[in-house]
């Protein structure tokens, strides 16, 4: 980005307020959710973008997560078969709440950002470390067990 | 130039997950299939035609940050500005959440 002469680069940055101020008016008012978007500035777009794709990245390890579930009940797997539907339920059940939490997440972050507060800590990391590590237990035993 | 980096990381982000929608609900519709007949398939279906219109809206907002060159201040204020903004990540997620009941009543079913 280099300007071709310093006073078009200034022009160029009040144009870029000028319409960033217009469409902050007009969508804060169409952008959903509004407790999100209501309040605060606007953030750089790359901080927004690295907010969406930590979403994204948890709502595929939700897919995973359901995908692991569903294959241990399909797949026939020579596991005991109660041991094999309880980890199934719990890799489910996490890869339910992941999306949900991902969504959560990504608002609180969203929101810290506009209105410049330190980030939120992050949730969801305990109960997925947890279940995971259940799920794994179980078909573990299972396996001994079947 | 950074900007448009981490929105073309963005919108491969979106298509990897909406490819994980697509095989997640094809799955879901040949498995329901099995109990349910021809109707299931309306799940993979529904499942496909979402993940098309996740696409779409991360594209258009792609294009939006790449029309934005001059600063990182307007390109916010134009690409997530005029796209659906909190809807596309709002869907996306009530999506999965729905799969994932869905995946529960099959396995419970299968375990009775």
């Amino acid at each position: 980005m280099t300007p071709a002469t310093p006073g078009a680069d200034d022009a160029a940055a009040a144009d870029d307020a000028a319409a960033a101020q217009r469409s902050g008016t007009r969508t804060s008012d169409r952008r959903f959710p509004r407790w999100v978007y209501a309040v605060g500035a606007e953030p750089d777009a790359r901080f927004s973008l690295a907010n969406e794709r930590t979403f994204l990245a948890w709502a595929r390890t939700g897919l995973a997560l359901l995908a692991g579930g569903v294959a241990l009940e399909a797949l026939d797997l020579p596991v005991e078969p109660h041991l094999r539907l309880a980890a199934a339920v719990v890799l489910i059940a996490l890869g339910t709440l992941a999306p949900a939490v991902a969504w959560w997440g990504w608002s609180r972050t969203e929101r810290a950002m506009r209105r410049g507060d330190p980030l939120p800590a992050p949730v969801g990391f305990g109960l997925l470390v947890a279940g995971v590590a259940v799920a794994g237990v179980l078909v573990l035993v299972g396996l001994l067990r079947a | 130039m950074t900007s448009s980096l981490a929105a073309e990381r963005t919108a491969l982000a979106w298509r990897r997950t909406a490819l994980g929608l697509v095989a997640g609900s094809v799955a879901a519709g040949r498995l329901l299939s099995e109990a349910w007949g021809v109707p299931a398939w309306g799940v993979a279906a529904a499942g496909t035609a979402l993940a098309v219109v996740l696409l779409r809206a991360a594209r258009r907002r792609r294009t939006g940050v790449h029309a934005a060159p001059r600063t990182a201040r307007a390109a916010a204020a134009r690409s997530v500005g005029r796209d659906p903004g909190g809807r596309l990540v709002t869907t996306c997620a009530a999506a999965l959440v729905l799969l994932g009941g869905a995946a529960l009543v099959v396995v419970l079913t299968w375990g009775a």
